[in-house]
């Protein structure tokens, strides 16, 4: 098993430098000289001989004239010591940049997970069961719709119902400008501001896994061993939690976490949408602003978490299915 | 079953051979078996849900395949008059109440104002200038009006004891009257043009008040006491003097000041909003000003017939003759210079002309109306109709999801098919490869390279890389299946059996393998096309796919992203959504019909 995981992890490692590799070759086919953008506050300041001179030293200082091994390697040393350079936008090491949206993108993600598992997991159980009923075609139909709309359609709907239409909840933002109080208060401050986009997340998300969940659990309910614990007069409960669920878990772990990495692309959407300084805005900002040393920072963080995901859906295999032993 | 013996029938047989057909059976046999094809065709045609979603699909794809030949796109078009247009088409529908009793009618961008020969007030089309503003909130106590005049978001009424009422936008003081002119009692002409509006008053003098930074005009001009008629451009005043000599009324020397010289007394004037056209004693027609090539300079030419009346639309002109008939040139966007044939055996009594719309009175009383009747599905925030946009985004949305579909299937099958046949270190790599690319999160990863590669691309190129990228990134789900099928074909007994017989290995993999993969193909593909239509149009929409003017149904979305549209401006971000999600729902709906069609096992889910 260690060996697995150490196997594992190496060959993460591997493909986090290709797609660092992949990533700082596109990032140098930019056209712009950071050296000039630095100095260009100081163009009509300076005379041209003094600018020359500090523009020389300026390339020399950022290593724009190595060969590109050599300043891939530079900045590999500096992301390995979590330095990601500065930002161009803020002015800021890009580390100190996104510690804040990040923290934002993390919490609006777990809840908005937790709150899809636990709608998701007991409509799949249920529907599975009392499949071809009538609960069940409609939760079909909805899936379907759910999952063939865009996350942003859902939102615009989201807006226009209950932020324009009865204007339950406020359109953006994370919190009231200027609030304060206690932090129970602050929290439901936020839960409030909070509410549309978690809504968004969570019906956009609604749709696949439910069904995917039904797909397992129905898969599992049609074994033989579901019939001999039947027929051994197992409590129809035993029967679908212990028997069956247990062994629809599998697949649905694995889904699950391929789409816990998704959920935070996703919410780059919302994000954007309902103006949450997440890591979704950020990045999105960065781009558009050409703010590109945070644009790769968050993009690296991007493929960690994938990466990260890929491994825990492997070990996950083992430990939910004893059957699986996981030692290739 | 019918009897087939036709030979030529047997010609088209390499789609059957392809899909594992088998000879005609004559009627004596029995069938036993039936091809999986057929099956899988016989199954899908059952499933009513799916078959839905394929009507549905069918329909959309017909509008957006042949819908851009009937209504074409101009990429370059913008115009300023026509923004975010509610939807309907009720621009000219003059009400039952004033037809055959109209006294004059006025007409605006979006509406149109009448005032009957009683002195009523009726106002019709697009009403809501803005948010806030309804050029529909009259005033009660206008008693009988007996002249109106409307501008680009105000409507003037002059009611018959010379008193001036107002309605619409006073952001510019258009809706206010200085004192002098509330105290005339000799109003002659009331004239709104844009944000301003002009007063003349019977002994030739001209009262000015609005905009007076987009218009050019000159308080202190040399014709006061002079003029007889006042035209405005969109930017400009010029007046019609009772000597018959048309005169500019601004300060600037601009296009409008280059009148024609020698153009002998003038009886009417006409105005587009850049032009000027003038019409003479022997109904000769004068244009000048900033001629565009919509064809405003071009009057037709009138053999035994003259101009006696002209007016202008936003870019057009309509005249009308001595004998009654009616002769249009200029822009024909709308349809605005198509005179109806219904007036070519009637005499026009009077006529009104402006904007995009024209009303016609004969003298039978009856009207007749030709131009723009309105947008079916609204405008956007350039004035661009909604309708044409979502069937040509439509072509481009359908478009790019089903190259980046080929694309993504080609790679996924040559990859997935090499990888299973070969085997060896051969998978391992292609696999590893694989791995990769799946394991990117999609869509920050098609942002970060549509924004660093597309930076330097034109927005064809743009529309290419767009593809590319969704191609690239998609093919590893298919790969899989692919792989396993293959693998799992690859040891069953009658492709060993082919082999022992000496069948070629290329006669194997075409003949007897991939026909039994191609199913699980065109299932993926089709639900992998629905997947990239979606990432398309969230590209679009956050501005990393399709630039605008281009439009797809995803950046038609782009603008939608306040509250302010989504509330006042439904239309620009309703229709592209519902057309969108039903599209994408169809799909869906066909690749999972094609999916339980194929797997009898699923359809017991």
């Amino acid at each position: 098993m260690l060996k697995y995981v150490g196997k594992r992890i190496m060959y993460m490692i591997l493909v986090f430098l290709i797609m660092s590799v992949v990533l700082f070759f596109l990032y140098n086919l930019i056209p712009g000289d950071p050296a000039r953008a630095e100095l260009e506050p100081l163009r009509n300041k300076l005379t041209a001989e003094e600018y020359q001179y500090r523009y020389e030293q300026a390339r020399q200082r950022l290593g724009l004239d190595d060969p590109l091994p050599v300043r891939y390697a530079k900045w590999m040393s500096g992301v390995l010591r979590g330095d990601f350079g500065m930002s161009s936008v803020y002015k800021l090491p890009v580390n100190q940049v996104i510690i804040n949206p990040m923290k934002v993108t993390v919490f609006i993600n777990i809840f908005s997970i937790i709150i899809t598992l636990a709608i998701t997991i007991p409509l799949g159980i249920f529907t599975a069961v009392k499949k071809n009923s009538v609960f069940d075609k409609s939760v079909q139909v909805l899936t379907i719709v759910g999952y063939s709309i865009p996350v942003f359609i859902i939102a615009l709907l989201f807006i226009y119902l209950f932020a324009v239409r009865l204007g339950w909840f406020p359109v953006s933002g994370l919190n009231t400008p200027n609030f304060s109080g206690t932090p129970w208060e602050e929290f439901k401050d936020m839960m409030y501001h909070l509410a549309l986009p978690l809504g968004v997340l969570v019906v956009g998300s609604l749709g696949g896994l439910t069904r995917y969940v039904r797909a397992a659990m129905i898969d599992a309910l049609s074994m033989d061993y579901i019939r001999t614990a039947r027929a051994k007069g197992l409590k129809e409960r035993v029967v679908i939690f212990s028997h069956a669920w247990r062994n629809a878990l599998l697949p649905v772990i694995t889904l699950i976490i391929s789409w816990l990495m998704s959920v935070f692309a996703g919410s780059l959407v919302v994000e954007r949408m309902f103006n949450l300084k997440g890591m979704g805005d950020f990045y999105i900002s960065a781009l558009t602003n050409q703010d590109y040393n945070v644009a790769l920072a968050i993009q690296l963080f991007y493929i960690i978490l994938a990466l990260l995901g890929n491994l825990l859906s492997d070990l996950s295999y083992g430990i939910v299915d004893p059957r699986v032993r996981v030692n290739k | 079953m019918q009897i087939d013996n036709n030979p030529k029938k047997k010609r088209f047989s390499l789609l059957r051979r392809l899909f594992g057909g088998k000879n005609e059976l004559s009627i004596y046999e029995e069938e036993l078996v039936q091809s999986p094809f057929r099956t899988i065709i016989s199954n899908f045609k059952d499933n009513k849900v799916a078959m839905t979603g394929f009507i549905g699909f069918m329909i959309i794809l017909a509008i957006v395949l042949i819908g851009p030949l009937f209504i074409p796109i101009d990429l370059s078009f913008s115009e300023v008059t026509q923004i975010n247009v509610a939807p309907g088409l009720d621009m000219m529908k003059v009400p039952k109440e004033l037809q055959g009793n109209i006294k004059q009618i006025s007409i605006g961008p979006t509406f149109s104002v009448g005032i009957s020969n009683d002195g009523e007030v009726f106002i019709w089309g697009k009403t809501r200038v803005s948010s806030a503003l309804d050029v529909a909130n009259i005033p009660n106590d206008m008693g009988k009006v007996v002249q109106v005049a409307a501008g680009y978001d105000h409507i003037m009424f002059l009611n018959e004891d010379g008193k001036l009422f107002f309605s619409g936008n006073n952001r510019q003081m258009q809706s206010t009257p200085p004192y002098e002119v509330q105290n005339l009692k000799n109003i002659k002409q009331i004239e709104a043009g844009y944000q301003s509006s002009i007063v003349l008053s019977d002994d030739g003098y001209v009262y000015y008040f609005g905009n007076s930074m987009n218009n050019d005009y000159n308080e202190f001009h040399d014709y006061q006491g002079q003029i007889e008629k006042i035209v405005t451009t969109a930017d400009g005043v010029l007046g019609l003097t009772k000597s018959g000599e048309v005169v500019y009324l601004g300060n600037q020397q601009n296009a409008y000041t280059r009148i024609p010289e020698n153009m002998g007394k003038i009886v009417d004037v006409g105005t587009t909003a850049n032009t000027v056209a003038a019409v003479n004693e022997d109904g000769k027609v004068f244009v000048w000003g900033n001629i565009s090539t919509r064809g405003e300079g071009n009057p037709p030419e009138l053999v035994d017939d003259k101009i006696v009346a002209i007016q202008g639309g936003r870019f057009h002109y309509t005249a009308l003759t001595e004998n009654g008939k009616i002769v249009s040139w200029g822009a024909n966007n709308y349809n605005q210079s198509d005179v109806p044939s219904g007036l070519s055996d009637v005499t026009v009594v009077s006529y009104f002309t402006d904007y995009y719309q024209n009303y016609a009175i004969d003298e039978n009383g009856n009207l007749h109306t030709w131009g723009l009747k309105g947008y079916l599905l609204g405008t956007d925030e350039l004035g661009r109709d909604i309708l044409s946009r979502l069937i040509n985004g439509g072509r481009m949305s359908v478009f790019i999801g089903a190259v980046a579909v080929v694309i993504s299937t080609f790679i996924g099958i040559i990859v997935g098919s090499v990888s299973g046949f070969v085997g060896g270190r051969v998978d391992i790599v292609l696999q590893r490869i694989s791995e990769m690319v799946s394991s990117l999160p999609f869509l920050p990863f098609a942002m970060i390279l549509s924004s660093l590669i597309g930076n330097s691309l034109t927005s064809n190129q743009r529309v290419f890389l767009i593809m590319v990228i969704l191609g690239l990134l998609s093919w590893p789900g298919l790969q899989r299946l692919v792989r396993a099928q293959i693998l799992s074909i690859r040891e069953q007994e009658y492709v060993t059996a082919a082999r022992s017989v000496g069948i070629k290995q290329v006669s194997i993999i075409f003949k007897h393998i991939l026909p039994n993969v191609v199913s699980v193909i065109i299932v993926s593909a089709t639900l992998s096309f629905a997947t990239s239509m979606l990432t398309e149009a969230t590209l679009s929409y956050l501005g990393f796919g399709v630039q605008p003017p281009q439009p797809t149904w995803g950046n038609m979305l782009y603008g939608a992203n306040n509250s302010i549209v989504i509330q006042n401006y439904w239309w620009r971000w309703v229709f592209a959504s519902i057309i969108l999600g039903v599209c994408v729902i169809c799909i869906n709906l066909i690749g999972d019909g094609l999916r339980d069609a194929i797997d009898p096992k699923s359809q017991e889910r």
